[in-house]
């Protein structure tokens, strides 16, 4: 059933026949990657298998990640080591590729781009043919009163970035005291989780940092934000109703499905917990009642038992 | 509450202003100077305010100088100051975390030298200044080695500001045991010849939201820069004024401290600003409205001569 009903989505437990039930009801299929599909180098058990199985079924799939560090092409020959045997490139939306997309195809940008990113974001905006301003190495005694700012640039991006410094973060600044340059952020996850529990600084830090400086709101590409869907749809064709949106994390994921209208999943091999999804659905805020997914599986291997009984 | 607010400081207020307080407190930047220039004036109203038998202090948000050096700074504007009537936010986040937090131990710092070293004085180490490039891979900076004598976690303004050190500050603060100080939440420095650079507001909002806690914050409009002079030299609020250029630092500060409070023009807000304020149904902003307001320090200087 589609999930829009207000006031307390359902975090119902699905098995079996319930699964394949609501699978019937999709056509297309949405995945998180990171916590969902493979946890760092390694495939979640089942979950190549389940790929393969729901294509062998006739639904499309997609991967929508918030994970900006790498290109598509290194995405696809991860899918391959991990054991995914068909992920074309098409299918994978990282929030790298769909910055690009928007400052070429919504902003229509004329100019470049100050990004303060890495390699993966880098390498997408090329890809896309958006002019990226060039970032000069450091000179000895170079200050943010000295250093050359580019007339050209009419956007900052801003993601995680592990040559973050105070200079970049200076010289964004400058660019955005122009009302008329773009704000954007690749995503908002202010920390990204890494094996054994561990984490690390994630984009929604360094974006902080930059909003406070600049007095501005950037615009968030990412989930939560609805325009990674508005991206697959653009060259795919989806149905809100017909889709259907899995993932771990509930403030991102879920409250992405819930604000593309999508029915969600939350399966609990990555970042929340069942606890926090009852505890969402049980708030008085209407905000945080959308990060309650309609649903709950352990892990997305529950779908292959559904489908091979 | 006084019964008025927001009135101009003329030269007979000036003196019935003057006469009921004892003690009178400065913000620096965009009061007595601006940049590295002393407002016109401004030294002679110190010297001024001394011989009439009033004691004045400095209170500031900036981090980057030791008492030792705002004295240094004043002394080369003009200004007759001795170091320990300047408190900038290095020395008293160091007394925050000693006293307050009552810190035994080490502390992450991302900060200057002059924070390193007001630290130390209160015997109180430091690990972490300076430049800290990123070296190896993700899954390295999940496992830096941790100091295991960190007890907190300092931020403050730091050009070396890096991933690396955010990096690091989430580390520790990933133990809620782990204090969690800030020096102010100013988003930019005092503009210099027209850049905005940004403030250690920014490097706060990058720690607080990878850690996704909260700082405690030493500075204005936090009380504790006016306890930490009030508790070393016994003031009594109602006998204190307190100048300043920015409503939401200052003069909240005042409110909130119960002082008086005198807003002047050579800095960040305006007039039209502090009306505002007045005119506004909200507590917050309430608090936000000076006593008095003036266009210089400077103006003060005949009622204190005559």
């Amino acid at each position: 059933m589609a999930g829009a009903a207000v006031g307390g989505r359902g975090c119902v437990t699905l098995r079996g026949a319930q699964i394949r039930d609501l699978l019937d009801a999709k056509h297309d299929v949405l995945f998180d990657c990171d916590g969902v599909i493979w946890n760092g180098e390694t495939a979640v058990t089942g979950a190549p298998e389940v790929v393969s199985l729901l294509k062998q079924r006739g639904k499309r799939v997609f991967f929508v990640t918030n994970n900006c560090t790498r290109p598509r092409e290194n995405y696809v020959q991860k899918f391959s080591r991990l054991g995914f045997t068909d992920v074309a490139e098409e299918e994978i939306f990282s929030s790298a590729y769909c910055s690009a997309a928007y400052l070429r195809d919504v902003a229509r940008l004329q100019g470049k781009v100050y990004v303060i990113g890495c390699g993966g974001v880098m390498k997408e905006l090329r890809d896309a043919g958006v002019p990226v301003a060039e970032e000069e190495d450091a000179e000895p005694g170079a200050s943010i009163y000295t250093c050359p700012l580019d007339p050209d640039v009419k956007a900052v991006l801003v993601g995680y970035d592990e040559n973050f410094t105070f200079m970049k973060l200076a010289k964004a600044c400058c660019y955005l005291r122009s009302s008329e340059c773009l704000f954007l952020a690749t995503d908002p996850d202010p920390w990204h989780p890494l094996r054994g529990g561990r984490v690390t600084p994630g984009s929604g830090s360094l974006t902080a940092a930059l909003e406070t400086a600049s007095s501005r709101k950037a615009t968030v590409i990412g989930k939560p934000s609805r325009f990674m869907f508005d991206c697959i749809s653009s060259q795919f064709g989806l149905d809100p109703a017909r889709s259907l949106m899995i993932g771990d994390r509930l403030e991102t994921d879920v409250l992405f499905g819930s604000n593309c209208g999508l029915a969600t999943v939350l399966t609990l091999t990555g970042v929340s917990t069942l606890q926090e999804a009852l505890a969402f659905r049980d708030s008085q805020e209407p905000q945080q009642k959308h990060c309650a997914p309609d649903y709950v599986m352990e892990s997305v291997a529950d779908i292959l038992q559904a489908l091979e009984e | 509450m006084a019964a008025s607010k927001c009135t101009q400081l003329t030269a007979a207020l000036s003196r019935q202003l003057l006469d009921s307080v004892d003690c009178v407190l400065f913000d620096c930047d965009g009061v007595i100077w601006r940049g590295d220039q002393a407002i016109p004036g401004a030294p002679e109203v110190i010297s001024s305010l001394k011989k009439n038998g009033k004691r004045v202090f400095f209170v500031t948000n900036n981090s980057t100088k030791t008492q030792q050096m705002y004295a240094d700074k004043l002394g080369k504007l003009g200004f007759d100051v001795t170091a320990d009537e300047v408190f900038g936010t290095a020395y008293c986040s160091a007394v925050y975390l000693k006293n307050v937090c009552q810190l035994d131990g080490k502390v992450y710092l991302i900060g200057s030298n002059a924070m390193r070293q007001e630290l130390e004085d209160v015997g109180i180490r430091p690990v972490g200044v300076g430049p800290d490039p990123v070296s190896g891979v993700q899954k390295d900076w999940a496992n830096v080695p941790l100091d295991k004598e960190v007890q907190a976690v300092l931020v403050g303004f730091d050009e070396h500001f890096s991933y690396m050190k955010l990096n690091r500050a989430l580390q520790y603060l990933c133990n809620p045991d782990c204090q969690f100080v800030g020096t102010n939440t100013d988003t930019r420095l005092p503009l210099e010849g027209g850049k905005a650079v940004p403030g250690t507001g920014c490097l706060l909002s990058a720690v607080e939201t990878a850690a996704q806690r909260q700082a405690q914050v030493v500075g204005k409009p936090s009380n504790f820069m006016f306890e930490c002079v009030a508790s070393q030299f016994g003031l009594d609020p109602e006998r204190c004024l307190m100048v300043g250029d920015r409503l939401d630092t200052d003069i909240m500060l005042g409110s909130n401290c119960g002082l008086k409070t005198l807003l002047t023009l050579t800095g960040v807000s305006t007039v039209a600003e502090a009306e505002a304020n007045q005119k506004s149904e909200c507590p917050q902003q309430q608090k936000m409205v000076p006593d008095y307001y003036i266009d210089s320090i400077a103006d003060i200087l005949p009622a204190l001569q005559a």
